[in-house]
């Protein structure tokens, strides 16, 4: 079937995408294992549809395409979870980050009429 | 005591630049230190701060209430001599007398922190919508109603410095009144109220936080919770 052509040519396309792009020391090796096991398995599944199915039967699912529909459901809301987690971390550095600018550039008043404000400024 | 020079009052400002230089002005009368820190106005708020005499620290980027007072606290207690903390609105709804009594009662009772609330004898000045909001955050949260808390949402507290040391806000927006409260509980400050008077002009009300608000606040704590 022409569709198995170009599902496996994407995928192959994505695995070299990722590991050319994203091949440096920075991400983890475990990722990198488990995004290759994640397109052998994809290749297996289009290429033999028919033991997705039985893997959905065996789990008392009706259909192989609903097993990926399930699955897909659970990833995306797990991805969504910590896109949101990373967001919000980097939004607090973020934050530190402009404080330290702000701190930096404290103005203390001008006509202090109290000693001690004035004379900490750096 | 009339001198209040090793307290320092700590102000949010974002785009109040129609009363910031008179909240200041009049602040100023009774406390010497006033650190407002321009959460990235757009307006001419800086100005207002600096002819009102404060101390002016600018978010270089709009990051938020919490964050703000965050950074108002990080540049007052670094300065010397700083005892007693104070976050005080911008908007002029707070008052002096409250946070001088405030004060007398944070140096001659064994407490930490004081938080002023809303609560106490007669509410009919509170607007009731503002009413229904408020109690129903203090009801939803566990806490708030532990450490005996009535109105966690008020944004007049004092504090002294073993807390300004410890106080770490992560929320930046307006989640940090629960978060102060979760660290009040979590570092064992010994808190009390102190029955405040807000009070609520037009401008204020225009400014304050609405319904939606509230929703916002919940969300973003509960989240919280599930991230430790």
């Amino acid at each position: 079937m022409l569709i198995q052509y170009i599902l496996v040519v994407f995928s192959f396309a994505v695995l070299l995408l990722f590991l050319r792009k994203r091949g440096t020391t920075k991400s983890a090796a475990s990722v990198k294992l488990a995004f290759m096991l994640f397109v052998v398995f994809g290749i297996y599944a289009v290429l033999r549809p028919g033991d997705v199915t039985v893997v959905a039967g065996w789990l008392g699912v009706g259909r192989g395409t609903d097993l990926l529909l399930y699955a897909l459901v659970v990833v995306f809301t797990f991805t969504t979870l910590n896109a949101y987690l990373r967001f919000k971390e980097l939004e607090l550095r973020y934050a530190r980050l402009a404080r330290a600018i702000a701190l930096r550039q404290a103005e203390p008043p001008v006509s202090a009429g109290q000693g001690p404000a004035g004379a900490e400024r750096s | 005591m009339t001198d209040w020079s090793e307290v320092w009052l700590v102000v949010p400002v974002y785009n109040e630049g129609q009363v910031i230089e008179d909240v200041v002005r009049h602040a100023r009368q009774t406390f010497p230190n006033i650190v407002c820190v321009d959460d990235g106005s757009r307006d001419d708020s800086a100005a207002g701060i600096k002819a009102g005499g404060a101390h002016l620290v600018q978010h270089p980027v709009n990051l938020g209430q919490g964050a703000a007072i965050q950074t108002g606290i990080e540049y007052a207690r670094k300065q010397p001599g700083a005892e007693y903390f104070v976050t005080f609105d911008a908007d002029g709804q707070h008052r002096v007398e409250d946070v001088l009594s405030m004060l007398e009662r944070l140096r001659s009772e064994p407490l930490d922190i004081i938080v002023g609330t809303r609560f106490h004898g007669d509410t009919a000045h509170i607007p009731w919508i503002k009413r229904v909001v408020l109690k129903t955050v203090v009801m939803l949260s566990r806490r708030t109603r532990k450490l005996g808390l009535t109105d966690a949402h008020n944004g007049l507290r004092v504090f002294n410095r073993a807390v300004a040391e410890q106080i770490n806000i992560t929320l930046n927006g307006m989640g940090h009144a629960s978060e102060i409260v979760e660290m009040i509980d979590h570092h064992k400050w010994r808190v009390a109220e102190e029955p405040v008077t807000i009070l609520y002009t037009e401008y204020s009300m225009a400014k304050g936080q609405s319904l939606i608000n509230g929703v916002n606040i919940l969300f973003d704590t509960m989240l919280k919770s599930k991230a430790h």
